[in-house]
């Protein structure tokens, strides 16, 4: 029987496709080099282990698993950034940070079947690793000139800091449970379901409205100063002033018309420990950028740094970037004169691609 | 920016379109709507379609469109990646356990069956209250089941409960109330916010 099928999330990529993912990652990588990255490269396959280390919620219905000969549990990798972290605590050992890193590489996740989404896709970013918050500013700047490089007009970075949620749970003595409860309603924007969770909390009117209020803190620069207005202690004025001085820094580099905030991004509580942020373009129905910072994974492998970093979602960007424009020049020739043709193709080769055709022509031919 | 909305076709397809009527939008197309699959609002720069309600939550989760309009019962079976921000209040119904008289599951010892067309919903009820049923999935007329002996009881959707008392079941217990939500593709939202916030605002005023 003819195997012509391909696993579930699978895509293949025609030449125009891949031409245009090879011409986005160029240009993205561009600007990571721009700033000092340095290139990576880890295993497809790691131990599931290593992943289960890192994260406390690990889906483990989302990975590739398999074994090795030994029977150990191996993983195809769902992200870029653990292994890095990984290598950072090993083959670094050595190395004085900071380090800066940059990747290209697939990862794997295991998508619904039939939802329309890939289980395979690219992966782009950079990772500071051993600075502290005060480079965040460096970091979004690099986030904003990737998304600018993306090469669609209609974008967006919007910004968060997980610390604000995390501060008011810890003010009003939230448990464990109940934080995570909240965290999820409020970075779905669950308003029905945060408004009937709130009441079973006994918190006081203060904290209520601060908690229904977050969902719906989004926006440009005016949401500063409501989110300031809703932060029932100093603490929480003191976390939002740290947006407003990233605000200004970054205004004062010119980038303000492409920014916005949402003090409701809180997704993956044991994960990330600061600034968080998404970069949106227009026509594409999910978050092409993300990242923030994470001070607390490299711990888990040994080696205590601070990090942040991005990383960009190549294949969710192929359907609105414009096919590139190639133009080959095509050399035609009659049989016989295939080393007359061949040494002609050659000496055109420094402009561009050549393609080689026989045809009914008397002598060698060149066509734009 | 124009906003692209998915309504739910069927019983809450009427319910929504008399809400966005009252909120002074142009929804004659969708009162007159022949075979005709996307419609124009004659006043403002919206287009609607109308899907099944799983397709409405898969479009909204692709961003094919900004806003959908569709059941709680929908959303707790299905997938999480939208913002759910208003409830319509309207298509009142409830998720309930039901079953055969004087054989309720959450009082049986031993193993469990139910039936239902929802096999999330009840998992997470029967989870949270310790119990670990075997749920055996059925598309249609789930009420047949239990009477024939196929599982212990059921969750299902009640609006009236005729069906369940001409099929000689009681109710017992109220699983949750579900009505109809809108939910929000997470960019469109960050892209529209100010299109999607005077959307949410006029449906909240119709439906208080």
């Amino acid at each position: 029987m003819n195997q012509i099928r391909i696993p579930q999330g699978m895509r293949d990529l025609i030449s125009e496709e891949c031409e245009k993912k090879e011409a986005l990652k160029n240009r993205i990588e561009d600007v990571f080099a721009s700033y000092g990255y340095r290139p990576l490269k880890t295993p497809a396959i790691e131990y599931l282990e290593t992943f289960t280390n890192a994260y406390v919620d690990v889906k483990d219905e989302e990975m590739y698993k398999f074994f090795d000969q030994e029977g150990k549990t191996l993983a195809l990798r769902t992200d870029m950034t653990v292994p890095i972290a990984r290598m950072c605590a090993s083959k670094f050992v050595n190395a004085k940070p900071p380090f800066r890193f940059r990747y290209c590489s697939d990862v794997f996740k295991v998508r619904h079947t039939f939802a329309g989404q890939r289980s395979e896709v690219t992966d782009c970013g950079i990772e500071l690793i051993g600075c502290d918050s005060r480079s965040d500013l460096e970091v979004v700047a690099a986030a904003l000139d990737t998304m600018k490089a993306i090469g669609v007009n209609d974008y967006e970075l919007e910004i968060g800091n997980s610390e604000f949620f995390r501060s008011a749970c810890a003010a009003v003595k939230l448990n464990d449970e109940q934080v995570k409860a909240l965290a999820s309603y409020i970075d779905r924007k669950s308003l029905v379901e945060l408004q009937e969770y709130l009441q079973t909390l006994n918190l006081d009117e203060g904290a209520v409205s601060f908690f229904e209020e977050l969902p719906m803190l989004g926006g440009k620069e005016e949401v500063l100063q409501k989110a300031e207005e809703v932060s029932f202690n100093d603490a929480l004025k003191e976390e939002v002033k740290t947006l407003r001085n990233l605000y200004q820094d970054l205004k004062a580099l010119g980038y303000e018309d492409h920014i916005s905030f949402d003090f409701g991004k809180v997704p993956h509580l044991d994960y990330y420990t600061g600034i968080i942020f998404e970069g949106y373009v227009g026509n594409v129905g999910s978050s092409v950028l993300s990242g923030g910072r994470y001070d607390s994974l490299l711990k888990k492998f040994g080696r205590d740094l601070p990090a942040c970093g991005f990383s960009v979602k190549l294949d969710a960007l192929l359907d609105v970037l414009p096919m590139e424009k190639k133009t080959i020049i095509r050399v035609f020739y009659p049989k016989g004169k295939e080393v007359e043709a061949l040494k002609k193709a050659k000496q055109l080769q420094k402009n561009g691609a050549v393609e080689l055709v026989e045809a009914e022509v008397q002598e060698v031919e060149v066509k734009a | 920016m124009s906003l692209s909305v998915a309504l739910t076709k069927g019983r809450l397809e009427k319910k929504t379109v008399e809400m966005l009527e009252k909120s002074g939008y142009g929804i004659e197309s969708l009162q007159d709507k022949g075979r005709a699959l996307v419609f124009q609002d004659s006043k403002k720069d919206i287009q609607y379609f109308l899907a099944k309600p799983n397709d409405v939550i898969t479009y909204v989760e692709h961003g094919v469109a900004d806003v959908g309009i569709v059941g709680k019962d929908t959303l707790m079976e299905g997938g999480k990646d939208y913002y759910e921000l208003l409830d319509l209040n309207t298509g009142i119904c409830k998720f309930i356990l039901a079953g055969m008289p004087n054989n309720n599951p959450l009082e049986k010892v031993g193993h469990i069956k139910i039936g239902t067309k929802y096999p999330n919903v009840t998992a997470a009820y029967f989870h949270a209250k310790g119990m670990e049923p075997e749920i055996i999935k059925i598309d249609g007329s789930v009420e047949l089941a239990p009477v024939l002996g196929l599982c212990d009881g059921i969750v299902d959707i009640m609006e009236t409960g005729t069906t369940l008392k001409e099929n000689g079941l009681v109710v017992f217990d109220d699983v949750c109330r579900i009505s109809a939500r809108v939910i929000v593709n997470k960019v469109s939202f960050k892209l529209k916010r100010e299109e999607i916030n005077a959307l949410i605002q006029d449906l909240e005023k119709a439906r208080d």
